[in-house]
């Protein structure tokens, strides 16, 4: 199984290359929060999902990862909760 | 990212599922995240391809300058349906979203096997609706900027909300995205982008979808209108006007039934769902 540190180095190159308009020059780590450190938006998620997808060849459940996390009320995402999802979905 | 280049501007859409078509058309200020985060797509894409996009102007869509009425929102519409080479879908539309569902059915009525409303407010019914400026949506939303300052009036105006919002400072706006939390950011982040644009207005405008127009749409409309809606006598005209509409309130609901009772609204959509595409299948 791919380790969490490469799935975190795939997760920061494609957030950066997805939005290269950002400033995300500073370390990318499991506790960085998508919505209060790199000020994403909901809609931010769903593009980067589809980049995601199409960074590892595959359609990935995105769908009850994201819905999971508005049923239990969650104010935020570590990247480390994202990179566990990526590491259940990609080989 | 998959887009499509439409009417001079390019749509941001996303596809799931296998089976008959729907497209899930989102409401003004709003985006296909929505229904993502709702798990309605998901939902949905077991039984249908379903096809979800944000409008122009929203979400990972372009952003013209004008064109926000149902009308040119409805050619948008049609013009992705065609580019993506769908068959007669069914439209879920929340709000704004079903307004420019219903005009694209008027337009293109092969393109179209049904409408399914959420809680949607038509200018071209404005009569119905004495009260529409001052609905209780709007009072929540004046009471929470008048927090940070922001005088919206007692009167709807969604370009008063685009422009007092592009003209908050940083300390005001941060007030704000904490009041709404996290996935109210992506929504108030919006908002000053739509300042740029006629959309405040427009989505306003009747734009041709006149109280003569929907009353003439022939394909099956299911009206699902929200237990504390500011829009039932909208509800109640068009079952009353329309050849094929059914009605059902969603309870618990007060204009965003897919977030306020994910569970009741997600069940309504498929059972009306199923319910029409049985019926197109199902031989005369």
């Amino acid at each position: 199984m791919r380790t969490a540190d490469l799935v975190l180095a795939d997760l920061a190159g494609v957030v950066r290359a997805t939005f290269p308009d950002r400033d995300y020059s500073a370390t990318v780590g499991p506790h960085t929060r998508a919505f209060a450190d790199l000020e994403l938006a909901s809609i931010d998620l769903v593009v980067l999902a589809e980049r995601l997808e199409a960074f590892y060849g595959r359609r990935l459940a995105f769908g009850p990862f994201l819905k999971g996390l508005r049923d239990r009320g969650a104010d935020d995402l570590e990247l480390g909760e994202l990179v566990a999802f990526l590491q259940s979905q990609v080989v | 990212m998959p887009e499509v280049e439409v009417n001079g501007t390019r749509l941001f859409y996303q596809q799931a599922g296998n089976g008959p078509d729907v497209v899930l058309v989102h409401a003004v200020t709003s985006n296909q995240a929505v229904w993502l985060f709702s798990g309605l797509t998901d939902a949905l894409a077991a039984d249908y391809r379903v096809t979800t996009y944000d409008l122009r102007g929203h979400g990972g869509s372009g952003r013209p300058p004008t064109g926000y009425t149902s009308a040119v929102m409805a050619d948008d519409l049609l013009a992705l349906h065609a580019a993506l080479g769908l068959g007669p879908a069914v439209l879920v539309g929340h709000s704004f979203g079903g307004v420019t569902a219903m005009h694209a059915a008027v337009v293109a009525p092969a393109a179209v096997a049904g409408v399914v409303l959420s809680d949607s407010f038509f200018p071209g019914l404005r009569h119905v609706e004495p009260n529409f400026g001052r609905m209780a949506i709007w009072t929540d939303l004046r009471d929470t900027f008048a927090k940070v300052g922001v005088a919206l009036g007692d009167v709807v105006d969604f370009t008063r909300l685009f422009r007092e919002t592009a003209a908050l400072d940083a300390d005001k706006l941060k007030a704000l995205e904490d009041i709404y939390g996290a996935f109210g950011r992506g929504w108030l982040r919006q908002l000053p982008k739509l300042a740029e644009t006629t959309c405040g207005g427009d989505v306003l405008a009747e734009a041709g979808l006149t109280a003569a127009a929907l009353a003439g749409i022939a394909q099956p409309v299911v009206a699902l209108y929200d237990e504390f809606s500011p829009f039932l006598s909208t509800c109640r005209w068009l079952e009353q006007h329309l050849s094929r509409c059914t009605v059902e309130i969603i309870p618990a609901a007060k204009h965003l039934a897919v977030l306020d009772n994910t569970a009741g609204f997600t069940d309504a959509v498929r059972r009306h769902l199923r319910r029409l595409t049985t019926a197109a299948s199902t031989p005369v």
